[in-house]
């Protein structure tokens, strides 16, 4: 009876370590796979950031055009200030486009200007990107260029 | 003989976790934003810079004065500064607000002859950087100019 008694205490035992055993190893799994995702979902939200950006650097609304001839990598100053309202009024559109983001057009030389052509944001945010494109700014008026930055800020929840 | 299987079966366990230690919780997620933003950054910087108008200097571009720097020497702006005094301040003014902001280190080279520049800004990479070089024909020869970033 005794020696029975001891054999289902070593099974209990046995079992038990197992058992921790088999928990310990489901959490470092979760933990794994949890960790997994957040790289994945970070680097996904730098694809959609890089995404926006090149989507803002190509918008029609604000691009340079020379007798129909797109001009790359410049922003039209004159278009700009119309951009600013169109993009206002068309919110629900444009929040298809550019999502949870800030653009904002800085002039650099000569003197010193800045335009927020977009913003929408929010607070309850997980990742922010914040992406420094150079662009020419150009003045139809004068037909001369200057040096401008594209500043656009990208939040993701 | 029983220690020995135990103790093959602990060796393969840490090698086990090891291999898992090593490919999935040590995973850092892939940089790609930082290659799209350093490759438009050198190119479309010079790029821009090389276009920009000068309102000092008879709304000159600085490609203009680059090729005036390089060669006569010839003109000189409303300031009284010359043409390569000129594009050096308005590359400094621009980079300061920009690149050095950013804190990003570079240099800027503006040379025929690359041993003797007729402009540097910032200091060279000493590691890993992304480079951009822009041909400005001159009379003689081609002038170039050359924008470095470090990182």
């Amino acid at each position: 009876m005794k020696r029975a008694q001891i054999q289902i205490g070593e099974t209990i035992a046995v079992l038990f370590v197992f058992f921790i055993l088999i928990i310990i190893g489901f959490m470092f799994y979760v933990k794994v796979i949890k960790d997994n995702i957040d790289i994945e979902k970070e680097e996904m939200s730098q694809l959609r950031s890089v995404g926006i950006s090149q989507r803002i650097m190509f918008l029609p609304e604000i691009q340079c055009s020379e007798d129909n001839i797109i001009i790359d990598n410049c922003i039209d100053i004159l278009k700009l200030d119309y951009a600013q309202s169109i993009m206002k009024e068309n919110e629900i559109y444009y929040y298809d486009l550019l999502e949870f983001s800030d653009v904002n057009v800085v002039q650099i030389y000569p003197g010193e200007a800045k335009w927020n052509i977009y913003s929408r944001k929010t607070e309850d945010f997980s990742s922010k990107f914040v992406t420094n494109v150079p662009v020419s700014l150009y003045d139809p008026a004068s037909r001369k260029h200057g040096f401008g930055v594209l500043t656009i800020e990208t939040l993701f929840k | 003989m029983e220690i020995l299987g135990l103790a093959i079966v602990i060796v393969l366990m840490l090698v086990a976790t090891i291999f898992v230690v090593r490919f999935l919780v040590l995973k850092s997620p892939t940089e790609y934003r930082k290659g799209f933003v350093s490759s438009e950054l050198a190119s479309n910087m010079l790029n821009t810079l090389l276009k920009t108008a000068a309102i000092d200097c008879s709304q000159l571009t600085i490609t203009e004065l680059l090729q005036d720097c390089s060669q006569a020497r010839s003109i000189t702006c409303d300031n009284g500064e010359e043409s390569c005094q000129h594009t050096e301040s308005i590359a400094k003014n621009v980079f300061t607000q920009t690149l050095d902001k950013w804190s990003m280190q570079y240099e800027f080279l503006a040379y025929t002859d690359p041993k003797s520049p007729l402009i540097k800004l910032g200091k060279t990479c000493k590691a890993e950087k992304r480079s951009k070089i822009f041909p400005i024909p001159i009379s003689t020869a081609t002038m170039y100019t050359k924008l470095d970033i470090c990182g």
